[in-house]
């Protein structure tokens, strides 16, 4: 799939979202379902399975999202399934969270983590990023138990690692 | 050659033997110094017959007549007509020995002496070939020998140096088997403590893993987040 026309996806779905009430919201939605679907092999093969109709593709989609997602949400990751990007939920939402973030003149910090954060942690860890790197930015938290504990933050190429995994990793090289 | 000198031996005996046999019947026609005419004359002169032969008297007047012819030849001297005789033989031989016998036995020794001398120049020839056959066997014998020789040298030399590149090729090959040998121990030797170390690792991340996993509580985690938080913003 192209860059430009994943970038056009994006930018269409940053385009509705700042229509509603709350397009923080819906990027955020749009970013935690991109996040499952890329966990889970079996969701990710079946959205972007050309031989299943659409229709029911995107059933699946509607009934993963009832209740947890705005209509919007719903709508527009429903939208890409019937387009045949499926495949490309994660790129398409990577994409919007970036244009959306720099639009606002800030930049995307993929939290790995094995729990959430709390909105104070998060302020504080805001704070201390931009201590650290001199850039204001947008948290986005993953939940990752494979990092064991600690935390792992990626800000464009930069990555500051804490975690548990990556001391046991070192650990095990040090011997 | 050989015909020539049969030739010439049975003319001299055809010559010898008429010769002689001419001069015998001349001196038969007489007995001692009268001849036949005149015996026959005295004996008719005695009146002599073969009757008369018989008695003593004739006999005896027979005796006479005889004694009367018969005369002592000398011991040296021989008769005029067997001189005649003999001398003419002599001649008539020696002139036909100059003019046929000489001149054939001088041709045939000459041709005898030509041919010993041919004979001796082929033999000296022969022996000369036979000399210079025999000085060629020995020199092509002594280039022979010394060619096997050479052959022998150098095939020994060969040997020598075939036998020094196997032994050195040899000891290269121990040498490197050696190496290969001790490089493979020593391999061993890292691949074991690198397999055992990774083995110690294992137990040892495995178990401090165990140990992390089993004390990462919910407390354990708020405290590692804000280690991180102090630790990053405190950069």
């Amino acid at each position: 799939m192209s860059d430009e026309k994943i970038q056009s996806y994006a930018q269409a779905i940053l385009a509705v979202a700042s229509a509603e009430s709350n397009p923080a919201q819906v990027e955020d939605e749009i970013y935690r379902f991109s996040q499952a679907v890329q966990a889970s092999e079996e969701l990710k093969s079946t959205l972007s399975d050309a031989s299943i109709p659409s229709v029911r593709r995107q059933q699946i989609v509607e009934d993963l999202l009832d209740g947890k997602a705005s209509q919007t949400t719903a709508a527009l990751v429903s939208m890409l399934v019937a387009a045949g990007m499926g495949s490309e939920i994660k790129a398409i939402a990577d994409q919007m969270i970036g244009l959306g973030a720099e639009s606002r003149d800030k930049a995307v910090a993929e939290v790995y983590s094995v729990v959430d954060l709390s909105p104070d942690q998060q302020e504080r860890l805001a704070a201390a990023l931009k201590s650290a790197t001199g850039k204001d930015v947008e948290m986005k938290v993953i939940i990752d138990e494979s990092v064991m504990g600690g935390l792992l933050v990626q800000i464009e190429d930069e990555v500051i690692d804490g975690t548990v995994r990556t001391r046991l990793k070192q650990l095990r090289e040090a011997f | 050659m050989k015909k020539r000198i049969i030739f010439a031996s049975a003319l001299t005996g055809l010559i010898l033997v008429f010769g002689l046999g001419g001069n015998a019947l001349a001196s038969g026609e007489s007995l001692g110094k009268c001849s036949v005419i005149e015996y026959n004359e005295k004996i008719e002169a005695a009146e002599l017959t073969p009757q008369s032969l018989s008695d003593e008297a004739s006999i005896e007047v027979l005796a006479e007549i005889f004694d009367s012819c018969i005369e002592a030849p000398s011991p040296i001297i021989p008769e005029i007509n067997e001189v005649i005789w003999g001398g003419g033989a002599f001649v008539v031989l020696l002139a036909l020995m100059l003019w046929k016998g000489f001149p054939a036995v001088q041709k045939i020794m000459n041709e005898r002496s030509e041919k010993i001398a041919t004979d001796l120049d082929e033999a000296d020839k022969a022996k000369s070939e036979a000399q210079a056959v025999k000085t060629q066997y020995e020199a092509e014998l002594a280039d022979a020998k010394s060619a096997a020789a050479a052959v022998i040298e150098e095939a020994r030399q060969q040997a020598e140096v075939l036998r020094s590149d196997l032994q050195e090729r040899a000891e290269s090959e121990i040498a490197e088997m050696k190496e290969q040998a001790a490089a493979d121990i020593d391999a061993a030797r890292e691949r074991a403590m690198g397999d055992l170390q990774s083995e110690v690792s294992e137990i040892v991340v495995g178990a401090a893993e165990r140990v992390v996993e089993a004390n990462l509580d919910a407390q354990a985690q708020a405290r590692l987040i804000e280690n991180y938080i102090n630790q990053v913003g405190s950069n």
